[in-house]
């Protein structure tokens, strides 16, 4: 039996998890339905609104369809890029109609605060069982926004075997994006006073690849490890996005676009545990650690605890997430004008700085009777809270020392859900 | 990259070493048919905060793909 699971790799509890849809067919009824409304708000920036609706059925013979729709519709500030300066900062504004200018006050962060940005995306999958221990999965997914068009398809292929307490599976997909921002593509490390515009969309490509096992470990434990790969190709700057050109003394002299590579290569390990401690108490453990071909390495921790109540009809779910990261080599969080960074490539954009991050939350589910012929409904209220402190430790210019420069990001999130 | 080669070298060891005596046998399945024994038991909580992170981190991905089909990033 060893020899046979040298073989191994992921999924093994997914092929014997119950189904998450009655097994019948026909009837439009014996679809499950599971949707939720979440509303997120950064402190000063932007905020979200997020619907989404996804319908599943699995039919008698073991075939399973799903889709989903979400849409985004969000509004708000978003950061240029630029640094906090001593003296009023004024910038063009690629958002809104007409374009204007936009002044950020001193000691302020640059945000353009006309940022709006609409999303749509469906996406769908199919699950075909072809013996009784494989089964392959093919699936799509469109995305839409207002300077953006993705369209990603995925195939992956599961084996069961040690009487279905491993499975192996490999999955792939490949994503193709097109880019047209509002006003153009900037030239990348461009003058930003020239407003130097490429015409024309870009474009950029990425294939990923997913190796996993799911093993049972034990009669309350199951446990799922994933190795991933993938590679972007193309156009990966932010087109809105820029850096401050400071003098020795501190003073703002201009700006210029970003610019990144046009590779991306990131490699991940993931490992996650599920433990069941009691008939009312569960917890999923997860780790993950991700590296990069630019730089950046990553640790991820996250808790769940479900802890069931009233014979299982309700559930409090807490949550705590840690993350942090190392910055890009290409990171700066301004040029000086008498040093040019060592590298062609630089980008202020503060999701590819060294920070640190926790999110801290809390769910609650009610089981409700089924609606139809359905055996039961579930309503659930969540909220996270989530915490950004960036670790940036370049030298500023003692004209700047003082000044909140890197304010990172706190963000609330609230959701409810409805299935049925 | 050494975090890497620790992580295939566990796989490894797993694979080599634990399905023989590890697992349960198709009657001892109760425990782990719970709702919250699902690695998926939340897919919309898992796709939302996702979406988040995505637009937010520089890493993405690990559970599932890494592409999030998104312009945010």
């Amino acid at each position: 039996m060893a020899a046979s699971c040298a073989l191994l790799s992921a999924g093994a509890a997914r092929s014997e998890q119950p189904t998450p849809a009655p097994v019948d067919s026909g009837l439009l009824e014996d679809w499950s339905v599971d949707s939720a409304l979440a509303y997120y708000h950064e402190e000063g920036r932007i905020q979200a609104v997020e619907p989404v609706v996804d319908v599943a059925k699995v039919f008698a013979d073991g075939q399973a369809l799903d889709f989903n729709v979400t849409f985004d519709a969000l509004s708000g500030a978003s950061p240029n890029g630029a640094l906090p300066s001593r003296n009023p900062q004024t910038f063009s504004s690629p958002s809104g109609k007409p374009k204007h200018q936009y002044t950020t006050a001193p000691g302020q962060l640059p945000v353009d605060p006309d940022y709006e940005d609409d999303r749509i995306a469906v996406s769908g999958n199919w699950t075909v069982p072809f013996t009784r221990l494989d089964q392959v999965t093919v699936g799509g997914k469109l995305s839409a926004e207002d300077d953006f068009f993705s369209a990603t398809v995925n195939a992956s292929i599961a084996h069961d075997f040690n009487e279905k307490n491993t499975t192996l599976s490999f999955g792939i997909d490949n994503e193709f994006d097109s880019i047209h921002p509002i006003g153009g593509a900037p030239v990348p490390g461009g003058d930003y006073a020239l407003a130097g515009k490429q015409t024309g969309g870009k474009t950029k490509d990425g294939v990923g690849l997913l190796l996993g096992v799911t093993q049972v470990m034990t009669r309350n434990w199951l446990s799922e490890f994933n190795l991933s790969f993938d590679r972007f190709t193309g156009y990966l700057n932010d087109p809105y996005k820029f850096i401050s050109i400071i003098n020795g003394a501190g003073g703002t002299t201009g700006y210029e676009y970003e610019n990144r590579p046009d590779q991306r290569i990131r490699k991940s390990a993931y490992w996650e545990n599920r433990v069941a401690w009691s008939p009312q108490i569960s917890t999923a453990l997860s780790l993950r650690y991700m590296s990069d071909d630019w730089g950046v390495r990553s640790d991820t921790a996250q808790l769940h605890l479900r802890w069931s109540l009233s014979n299982r009809d309700r559930y409090i779910e807490p949550t705590v997430r840690w993350y942090r990261q190392t910055t890009a080599d290409f990171f700066t969080p301004f040029i000086l004008t008498a040093q040019k960074p060592a590298t062609d490539y630089a980008s202020s954009d503060s999701r590819l700085a060294a920070f640190h991050a926790m999110t801290y939350g809390m769910k609650y589910a009610q089981k409700l009777p089924g609606l139809g012929s359905r055996p039961e409904s579930e309503i659930s209220i969540r909220a996270e809270y989530y915490q950004q402190t960036l670790d940036v430790r370049t030298p500023v210019p003692q004209a700047l020392q003082g000044l909140d420069l890197y304010p990172g990001v706190k963000a609330v999130l609230v959701q409810i859900g409805w299935r049925f | 990259m050494r975090r890497l080669s620790l992580a295939l070298a566990m796989l490894a060891v797993l694979a080599v070493t634990g399905c023989s005596t590890l697992g349960v046998k198709p009657w001892q399945r109760d425990v782990l048919a719970r709702e919250d024994m699902q690695l998926d038991s939340d897919p919309l909580d898992a796709a939302i905060d996702d979406h988040m992170y995505f637009s937010k981190e520089a890493s993405s991905g690990g559970r599932s793909f890494a592409g999030g089909g998104c312009g945010c990033n």
